[in-house]
């Protein structure tokens, strides 16, 4: 099994990789200009308000609206086997909100290391409290993304702004 | 982590859920908003007044990549969004736009703008097109005046009559 490091590279692999199967390679959003980090503490309010309103459960499934709906492109590469779409969102968004992190890919998982995630740390320097349920917006985005694919998506979060996302075939 | 060029879509999807739980729940999450706003505004607001809300929507403007015309007289601030990013992503979205979404702006605006004892009119002109204007005027007879010139004039909860 071979790993490499790709967050230089990705871009250049996943062009040819994804013209070799003859699939779009556009990312659905793909987004530029300067990047507005206070929409994070606005998702952190948003969090807070839902959950205490209406609970955790509601919390989740609009989070699985996001994933399944807003990120309807993505899930269907995902569906079709085209995994690097969703890294290669991972790292145009990454790379845009200048987080720590890097991606590696070999034929049977991608998976996507964040030692420091920006957007956590511009909640916790905006309000100081971020929400404990901060990184369900992950964790169930990611779930929802994968379900009815031949793929599972696993978050583990290794610590305050720090998590591993992998994405690989269901067994 | 739902990006924050995304977060407009993510919001959508909230409005979308408290809509169907009917209208208060909505106001409620636009105070909502309205109070965290509150943390990098309302100081600046009371202490500035017009001059404050300038600089405030000048560095919005740059940051959320707008494309907006701002002006400032003595008597009131005119925003004249030319092309509003937040509609523009709603629209460019493979979940479905709330009908209402741009209603929100006024609903944490409006709060915010009453408390700081200026006054408000906000011109949607049409919920399917990603531009508005926005008139903050110190005097209250002249928002009053201006109110009638609206194409689509925005309310919100508790709007000071």
């Amino acid at each position: 099994m071979t790993w490499r490091l790709v967050k230089p590279i990705l871009q250049e692999n996943l062009y040819i990789k994804v013209n070799k199967n003859n699939l779009d390679q556009k990312l659905r959003y793909n987004d530029g200009g300067n990047v507005h980090m206070d929409f994070h503490g606005a998702t952190n309010t948003t969090i807070k308000f839902i959950i205490d309103k209406y609970g955790i459960d509601t919390m989740n499934d609009i989070f699985k609206k996001v994933g399944n709906n807003v990120y309807k492109n993505i899930k269907d590469h995902i569906k079709k086997g085209n995994i690097k779409m969703l890294a290669k969102h991972w790292q145009h968004f990454f790379e845009r909100e200048n987080a720590d992190y890097n991606i590696s890919i070999n034929d049977e998982e991608i998976i996507l290391t964040v030692n420091r995630c920006t957007a956590y740390e511009h909640v916790r320097k905006l309000v100081g409290n971020v929400s404990p349920n901060f990184c369900d917006q992950t964790i169930k985005t990611n779930e929802a993304l994968a379900e009815d694919t031949p793929y599972e998506i696993k978050t583990e979060i290794l610590g305050e702004a720090a998590c591993r996302q992998t994405i690989r075939k269901r067994a | 982590m739902i990006p924050s060029d995304h977060f407009t879509r993510f919001y959508n999807e909230v409005f979308k859920f408290l809509e169907d739980q009917g209208e208060e729940h909505l106001e409620a999450y636009w105070l909502e908003i309205s109070k965290n706003q509150e943390k990098h505004t309302l100081e600046l607001f009371k202490e500035k007044g017009l001059k404050g809300m300038y600089e405030y929507w000048d560095h919005i403007r740059i940051e959320e990549n707008c494309d907006m015309d701002l002006k400032l007289d003595d008597e009131k601030l005119e925003l004249r969004m030319n092309v509003c990013p937040s509609l523009s992503k709603v629209l460019d979205n493979d979940a479905e736009p709330m009908k209402r979404y741009c209603d929100h702006c006024a609903g944490w605006i409006g709060p915010l703008i009453d408390k700081v004892d200026h006054h408000l009119v906000y011109d949607v002109i049409d919920r399917n097109k990603p531009q508005c204007v926005v008139k903050i005027f110190k005097d209250k007879e002249k928002a009053i005046e201006e109110e009638k010139n609206a194409k689509l004039l925005m309310g919100w909860p508790k709007k000071k009559k």
